[in-house]
């Protein structure tokens, strides 16, 4: 009987400390408690900014906010590269017969996080969307495909080959680093085209920039 | 001396004369009936009583006419814990309530006249019980059952409350609520304990609008013990994420679920914004912590957090804590209980203390790496020295 005594006592103790952690009397302290939850993603971001090459005009890299996430704007061009355009140009080799090239230097900046894989990440791009026909203009880059932060600067047209518009190009070979920025050098040729469906109007043309973490 | 008028061998000459002349020695008998019929047509003789009782659902009343007694246990002014037998207890926002219902009823009322009873407290609590414990009281026919039906009592028979009028012949009883309303209290009047002589409650009976009583009765309420009390909860700040307490607003654990998050701080959950840091990034999001303390000595308290049970991946996911939510401002919440963070060591009672909490992600990839659900418990504890 008396063990049962003490059970029920025992019992009703336990119920009457039960309450909830927020409140307590007689007492002088009290201590709730907070769960916090949180699911981890892995993330990746693509940037661009306006380069920081030395000796050469910058053509700057806006963000738009939106679509497209950056413009740029060489201003005006011509294939004997007499305009100065917005930022440097070489001219062409045999004028009349040979492009000329408006070009700038930029930055594209891979940053990924909570990824296990990641040593052969690559940094690709790609003309998604053309200057118009005839086609006079069209988008060059520089022709390392290295993963170097830096690359050589372009010291005349040959320092650049057309930017692929059926495949993306590799401008930061495998194994780039989060948080690096890439120097690359952009560009847009222009060719002494004569045609009667040449337009003097504004051109844009979109390349898309491609981060892959793997 | 005779006994009776109508005890012959000793009636003086003069009573009977002056009863009847032809009769010497008027009869006893008629003029007791005389008088018993006076009793029962003038109210100013009758023998009108005034009664408390228990109401039956309400707490228990010992004693007799004109003296009686009750108590309402022990109560705190956070309503926190279980009242007393047949006594209800509210949270208020300055305090708490303790009520119950209690019968007053008239006997011997006779028939055309209509009773009211007042109440005030005739003799009330001793020191800082009396900053401690207000008596409050309802007046029927109302139920009596929430706290905004109760009012303060008098404390002066010039100032008693009304708590049931309309008393006749024909409805001659009423339940009334009555009550103890406990302030926060701290500070120099702060009363913990108990107060064994309690207070006294004087019901007074007036009949037919008179301003002199016909019967009054008191009611002790003894043996009131006061504790103290502490509370703190955990709420959702405007704009900030929405804190969960799925059992109840006094009920932990809280819970926050700061959903998706990433090491670049991309599409926060509604709530949330993003604070830069190096190696990383932090969610953060403002919330509020409300301590309410009562009957404490002091007037200001320390509010202190730790993480009790750290994230699985605690080197990827850390809690921080800011003052401000600004850039450079958060810092480490400790793991180690015995040596918690402050977040303030002047908290004052019932002043809400806003915080931010972060949630810093690491940006870390490779092996150590980390992608999924992980949680971590903080314990928030509130001290009143």
């Amino acid at each position: 009987m008396k063990r049962m005594t003490l059970a029920i006592f025992a019992a009703l103790l336990m119920a009457s400390t039960s309450f909830a952690a927020t409140q307590a009397a007689n007492q002088a302290n009290v201590s709730p408690t907070l769960n916090i939850s949180a699911t981890v993603q892995k993330a990746v971001s693509l940037t661009l900014a306006t380069g920081t090459t030395g000796g050469v005009s910058h053509c700057a890299v806006v963000a738009g906010g939106g679509t497209p996430d950056y413009t740029m704007d060489f201003g005006t061009v011509d294939a004997l590269a007499i305009n100065n355009g917005n930022c440097n140009k070489f001219a062409p080799t045999t004028p009349g017969n040979t492009d000329a090239i408006y070009w700038s230097d930029y930055q594209v900046t891979p940053v990924y996080t909570s990824h296990q894989t990641f040593g052969s990440t690559t940094v690709t791009a790609q003309v998604t969307a053309n200057f118009a026909a005839p086609n006079n203009l069209y988008v060059v880059r520089d022709t390392s495909s290295s993963n170097a932060a830096t690359v050589t600067t372009p010291s005349g047209v040959g320092s650049f080959t057309a930017l692929s518009t059926s495949s993306a190009d590799t401008i930061g070979a495998s194994g780039v680093t989060s948080g690096t920025a890439l120097t690359r050098f952009i560009g847009l040729a222009v060719k002494p085209l004569n045609n009667a469906s040449v337009t003097y109007a504004t051109q844009t043309a979109t390349v898309t920039f491609t981060l892959t973490v793997q | 001396m005779p006994a009776c008028v109508d005890d012959r061998e000793n009636a003086t000459q003069a009573l009977g004369q002056k009863l009847g002349k032809e009769r010497r020695g008027f009869s006893c008998r008629w003029l007791v009936a005389i008088i018993l019929s006076l009793g029962l047509t003038s109210p100013m003789w009758a023998a009108t009583k005034l009664k408390l009782a228990s109401s039956g659902t309400g707490f228990a009343i010992a004693g007799v006419s004109p003296a009686y007694t009750a108590s309402f246990g022990t109560m705190n002014a956070l309503a926190f814990g279980t009242p007393a037998t047949n006594v209800t207890a509210t949270a208020l926002s300055n305090g708490a309530l303790y009520f119950t219902t209690l019968n007053v009823s008239v006997q011997a009322i006779g028939g055309g006249n209509s009773g009211v009873v007042k109440a005030y407290v005739s003799t009330n609590f001793i020191g800082n019980a009396a900053s401690a414990m207000m008596v409050y009281g309802c007046a029927a026919p109302s139920a009596c059952t929430s706290s905004g039906q109760f009012s303060a009592l008098g404390t002066s028979q010039a100032g008693a409350t009304t708590l049931a009028s309309g008393l006749n012949s024909g409805s001659s009883s009423a339940n009334v609520g009555l009550a103890i309303f406990l302030p926060d209290n701290n500070g120099a009047t702060a009363f913990t304990g108990l107060s064994a002589l309690g207070c006294t409650l004087t019901f007074d009976l007036y009949l037919n609008g008179s301003g002199t009583s016909t019967d009054s009765v008191t009611l002790a309420l003894l043996n009131e013990t006061v504790q103290n009390a502490v509370q703190l909860t955990v709420g959702t700040a405007v704009g900030g994420l929405t804190i969960g307490n799925s059992g109840g607003p006094l009920v932990d654990p809280f819970s926050m679920n700061f959903g998706n998050v990433n090491a670049l701080g991309i599409g926060p959950s509604s709530g949330l914004t993003t604070v830069a840091q190096a190696g990383g990034i932090i969610y953060s999001t403002p919330y509020n912590l409300l301590p309410v303390f009562t009957d404490m000595s002091q007037t200001s308290a320390s509010v202190k957090a730790c993480v009790s049970t750290t994230f699985t991946h605690s080197a990827i996911l850390t809690l921080k804590d800011s003052a401000t939510g600004s850039a450079g401002s958060f810092s480490n919440i400790s793991t180690n209980c015995g040596a918690a963070t402050s977040l303030s060591g002047s908290a004052g009672n019932r002043s809400t203390v806003a915080r931010y909490l972060g949630l810093f992600v690491s940006n870390v990839n490779g092996a150590t790496a980390f992608t999924g659900l992980d949680n971590a418990t903080l314990t928030y504890t509130l001290t009143v020295p």
